[in-house]
């Protein structure tokens, strides 16, 4: 029974499809997302963002006069649930390119499928340096900032601040949160900073008190994390259970304290410090219209995920209307540095390793909220590039 | 310097061992429970210990003091254990290779609880404020007051719940209804109604442990899934339904996996815990205290 | 389905072959497996015609897992042991599979190292879990699965968390044709074979003495041993069997999604696995490939419905174990040993 309705939903889908592609058909962008499963806030968060911005573009008339059409797909954030997803997307919806993935592992397994589908995609939330480098894709774009980009303008503002610094490290042990640890580790200790000892905790860790004896005994002034998401809600409160926050500068990954978990942490956040690619206090005229649109539409604010997905729709649509077509090879063209505005200010598609060029900002927690203490252009904050597959 | 290092390092990680043990402990104490005398393995356990604590952040938020909180929790619990078990667990009780259907049974229910917990309160992590906060130094190293005050805490629920075991007429008929259904049937024992009791009962000590623990360690949807490996190895290494063997083996478990994370990396923890299990099972299958109600 | 008398059927056998009654469940299997085959030949030539390349490769992915909830119904079935690790033989041989395939990509390489790697790590493996019974069981393969996953995730030269992209695509060479492993039809019939050489397979060595005793042994376990049969070489046969079994369906994995990552070590796979023995219906082999499909399609269909998909499945599950224990093979089946048994007299 179960074929036969299989074999009646592929006839359906492929007769539907084969269908000469009229200009006023819409323009199909698949989100392949986490709407299940640990990663489900930043799944909210990039649907909410996309969203917008698709609702905003039709309002305007479309791309081309053609409306966007959105279709999403739960990958629960396994990369073989995400490939299946995509390839779903691709073959039965046809969509003209695809977005969404959040952890690195299925941002590069979609962007295998995707170079063998001959189609493009885009992530606007994996932040692994693996993704525009050693593994890039010539049909993976970045929109969002990279862990060395994040890296790059923490490590300038900590400095200004504490000069000489002696910096723990705490991390995750596990590949990502490892990597994170060395990236900043590096670019800090370039500037000066001594390190002052390192420990990786288990993902998921349950508690990480046991750590805080040689925590104490290093006496560092500055503690950089790579933990996220529960993790983090665990370790900064815990720590403020033994009193550790007292005279500490701690600073983390952008991952690290969220719109999504900084409610939980509580009063343990204030102080926290981190390099994002936005932050709702912005302040221009653009991004102030986003946020109040934001709000207006999900009761929520924007965090850097929804910001990042919400410019991701204008930069397709700047390159299809540049390229005037949707063909994989002119759209990939069209966004070869390609300049589009975004609410985080102007951005920079690089040709080179397809990794966007973005000011980056430091964030500070004061209240609950974000609050920005320092900025780095885009061009400082971009590194080399290191893509040598295209 | 050797003074530093047990000071900073070994007197820190033997104490917050201590309170993860005392969390662990109180989570297989249901678990335990339900295991030894029932014969059951509730694999939504983690679920139930999930539920008690977004029950206490929804109660708490609307008002419901912390202390109020560690005796209603446990009370809502109770009728939703009981209709578990004769709605569900007593339907297939009966059936061939009981630990494999309940296995299999609670499994579903679990992904059922952990994804319905998501629809109700949403998948942000949520954190009830700390009871009672603050710290106290001891010589040198800070402990947490919640954390002092749980370790007691667990220590006396523990006692209470050994106590209603092994020494109330009803903890007799618990047990005699574990050791020979049909005898106690015969005794006049409810069999049915003391089962499902039992399991209500397990089941709000899940709840309990949430209470407890959220403070700590935070709310989320897959919160269940945190404990549960822990407290099954709890469970079989102390002996089913021991409830000192739990105590014991919580204890000292999360202490070796505490002063061995000094040496090896942290990441190794997982694979010391599997491997003390597997020796207890295999040197000493019954665990280390034996079965409840099985002398 | 056990029956204990079985040992005593076997015994008393008179020189013509006496179908009992597991013979003509086995049977029974053999004919749904053979609709199961039709089916499935009709579905890719549907395929083929529409041109279809998306629901040809889901459906290759649905056997590859199919071929892995065979591995669990052997354990289950056939020695009443719950694993919930085999994900861990699986993963095994999709990395093997494509750790051998970026070096030399040569398929029947990829496809030995994954059945030599699975022999000595199922071995030993089978020596720590066979050593304890039911429910401790259940969690052993649970704990070697995690500290394996944990291990993978951990491995930068496995990829650590992001797992491996970059598996070409091989070519099956057959000796009469060569198969492309991203051809969507011709990778599905090859994967259709071979999941039914694999059920084969097992269906022949459960049909002897050896599946008779794994039966009597899950009836009654003490008495087994005064028969003269070993009791401990028996489970490990076993278990070494389900490893290969599910290692071999995991080296195709990588063939057709060209990547590999640690999910596929984590408990879900297990998880799922077990979900689909269930659903199709324990002890009767044919119930894990009708179940493999079944899941697949659910989870597909479900999946892009609502994002609760896990309410639907964890409900359905749970329905199957209390009202259906034998799952749909368990309400089928016995339709087809009424026929089989009417045609023979």
């Amino acid at each position: 029974m179960i074929r036969t309705t299989l074999i009646l939903a592929s006839l359906c889908a492929t007769t539907a499809l084969t269908a000469p592609a009229f200009a006023a058909d819409p323009i199909k962008i698949g989100v392949v997302t986490p709407l299940s499963g640990t990663y489900t806030p930043i799944g909210q968060q990039v649907r909410w963002g996309l969203e917008l911005a698709a609702s905003e573009v039709n309002a305007a008339g479309g791309i081309m006069g053609r409306q966007v059409q959105l279709i999403f797909e739960d990958e629960e954030a396994n990369p073989s649930v995400a490939v299946q997803k995509a390839e779903k997307l691709f073959d039965v919806q046809k969509v003209d390119f695809l977005t969404g993935t959040v952890n690195s592992g299925s941002t590069l397994a979609v962007g295998q499928t995707a170079e063998r589908a001959g189609k493009l995609i885009a992530t606007t939330v994996s932040f692994a340096d693996s993704i525009t480098t050693d593994k890039c894709s010539p049909n993976v774009f970045r929109v969002n900032a990279r862990a060395g980009q994040q890296s790059t303008a923490l490590a300038a503002w900590v400095i200004k601040q504490k000069p000489k610094a002696k910096v723990y490290f705490l991390g995750p042990d596990y590949e990502m949160g490892r990597s994170t640890v060395a990236t900043f580790k590096k670019t800090v200790e370039a500037l000066g900073a001594t390190p002052a000892g390192e420990v990786f905790a288990p993902l998921d860790s349950k508690d990480f008190t046991q750590y805080f004896g040689q925590l104490r005994q290093a006496r560092p002034e500055v503690l950089y994390t790579s933990v996220a998401g529960n993790d983090t809600v665990r370790l900064l409160t815990q720590m403020q259970d033994f009193g550790l926050l007292k005279d500490l500068l701690v600073v983390g990954a952008s991952g690290t304290v969220t719109s999504q978990n900084i409610a939980a942490i509580g009063a343990a956040a204030e102080g926290f410090g981190t390099g994002v690619g936005y932050s709702t206090q912005i302040d221009t005229p653009e991004n102030k219209t986003f946020v109040a649109a934001f709000k207006a539409a999900n009761k929520s604010d924007p965090d850097l995920y929804g910001a990042d997905s919400y410019g991701l729709i204008y930069f397709y649509k700047a390159a299809v209307e540049k390229a005037k077509s949707t063909d994989t090879d002119k759209v990939r063209e069209a966004m070869r540095g390609l300049e589009w505005a975004t609410p985080q200010g102007k951005k920079t598609m690089r040709a080179g390793d397809h990794q966007a060029i973005q000011p980056m900002y430091v964030v500070r927690v004061s209240g609950g909220q974000f609050k920005i203490v320092g900025n780095v252009s885009g061009e400082e904050a971009i590194g080399p590039d290191d893509c040598k597959r295209f | 310097m050797f003074l530093d290092y047990i000071q900073f390092v070994l007197a820190p990680q033997m104490v917050t061992g201590l309170s993860l043990g005392m969390a662990v402990v109180l989570v297989a104490l249901g678990l335990t429970i339900i295991f030894g005398l029932l014969d059951v393995i509730n694999m939504a356990h983690g679920e139930f210990y999930a539920l008690g604590a977004y029950l206490a952040l929804a109660l708490g938020a609307s008002g419901v003091s912390f202390w109020l909180l560690i005796v209603i929790v446990p009370l809502l619990m109770m009728p939703i254990g009981y209709v578990v078990e004769r709605g569900l667990i007593q339907r297939v009780f009966n059936m061939p290779d009981r630990h494999v259907t309940t296995l299999l049974l609670t499994f579903g229910l679990g992904l059922v609880l952990e994804e319905g917990l998501k629809v109700v309160f949403g998948p942000t992590t949520q954190r009830p404020a700390t009871p009672i906060p603050g710290a106290v130094e001891v010589m040198g190293v800070i402990l947490p007051t919640y954390r002092m005050f749980l370790i007691g805490l667990g220590a006396a629920i523990v006692i209470a719940v050994a106590l209603v075991v092994n020494k109330t007429r009803l903890g007799a008929m618990v047990r005699a209804a574990a050791f020979d259904r049909n005898m106690a049937a015969s005794l006049g024992v409810p069999v049915e109604r003391v089962f499902a009791g039992t399991f209500a009962f397990g089941v709000a000590l899940a709840g309990l442990a949430g209470v407890l623990l959220a403070p700590i360690y935070s709310v989320f949807p897959t919160m269940g899934r945190d404990f549960i490996f822990l407290a099954f190895t709890v469970v079989i290494v102390g002996g089913m339904g021991s409830i000192a063997g739990a105590v014991v083996a919580g204890l000292v478990i999360t202490q070796i996996q505490a002063l061995s994370s000094l040496v090896v990396s942290p990441v190794w923890s997982d694979p010391i815990v599997f491997s003390i299990m597997v020796l207890v099972l295999v040197l000493r299958p019954q665990g280390l205290f034996g079965r409840l109600g099985h002398g | 389905m056990v029956d204990i008398n079985v040992v005593e059927a076997k015994g008393t056998a008179r020189p013509k072959r006496v179908i009992d009654r597991l013979g003509l469940a086995m049977r029974a299997s053999h004919v749904l497996v053979a609709l199961f085959v039709v089916a499935a030949l009709i579905f890719a030539a549907v395929g083929v015609i529409q041109d279809d390349r998306f629901f040809l490769r889901l459906g290759t992915e649905a056997l590859i897992f199919a071929g892995l909830a065979l591995s669990v119904d052997i354990l289950l079935g056939y020695t009443g042991l719950l694993s919930l690790g085999q994900a861990l033989y699986f993963g095994l041989g999709a990395y093997v599979s494509a750790v051998v395939l970026k070096e030399v990509p040569s398929f029947w390489a990829a496809m030995a190292a994954a059945l030599v790697v699975a022999l000595v790590i199922g071995f030993l493996a089978g020596l720590i879990a066979n050593r304890v019974r039911g429910v401790y069981f259940a969690l052993v393969t649970f704990g070697l699965a995690q500290v394996a996953a944990r291990a993978v995730y951990n491995t930068r030269s496995l990829g650590a968390s992001d797992g491996l992209i970059g598996v070409p695509v091989v070519p099956i060479d057959l000796g009469v044709i060569t198969v492309m492993s991203n051809s969507p039809a011709g990778f599905f019939l090859f994967t259709l074979g071979f999941i039914v050489v694999l059920y084969a397979v097992c269906a022949y060595l459960l049909d002897t003495p050896f599946g008779r005793v794994l039966l009597a042994l899950r009836a009654n376990e003490r008495r087994v041993p005064s028969l003269g049969y070993s009791t401990r070489n028996l489970r490990l046969s076993a278990y070494v069997l389900a490893a290969v079994i599910a290692s071999l369906s995991g080296a195709l994995y990588p063939m057709l999604r060209g990547f590999v990552s640690p999910e596929l070590l984590f408990f879900t796979t297990s998880g799922n696995a077990v979900i689909t023995v269930v659903i199709g219906g324990v002890g009767t082999l044919a119930g894990a490939l009708y179940g493999g499909v079944i899941l697949t399609v659910l989870k597909s269909v479900i999946g892009s419905l609502t994002e609760h998909h896990l309410i639907v499945i964890g409900l359905l599950f749970m329905a199957t174990v209390i009202f259906l224990p034998k799952g749909i093979m368990g309400v089928v089946r016995p339709l087809i040993e009424r026929m089989l048994r009417g045609g023979k007299r």
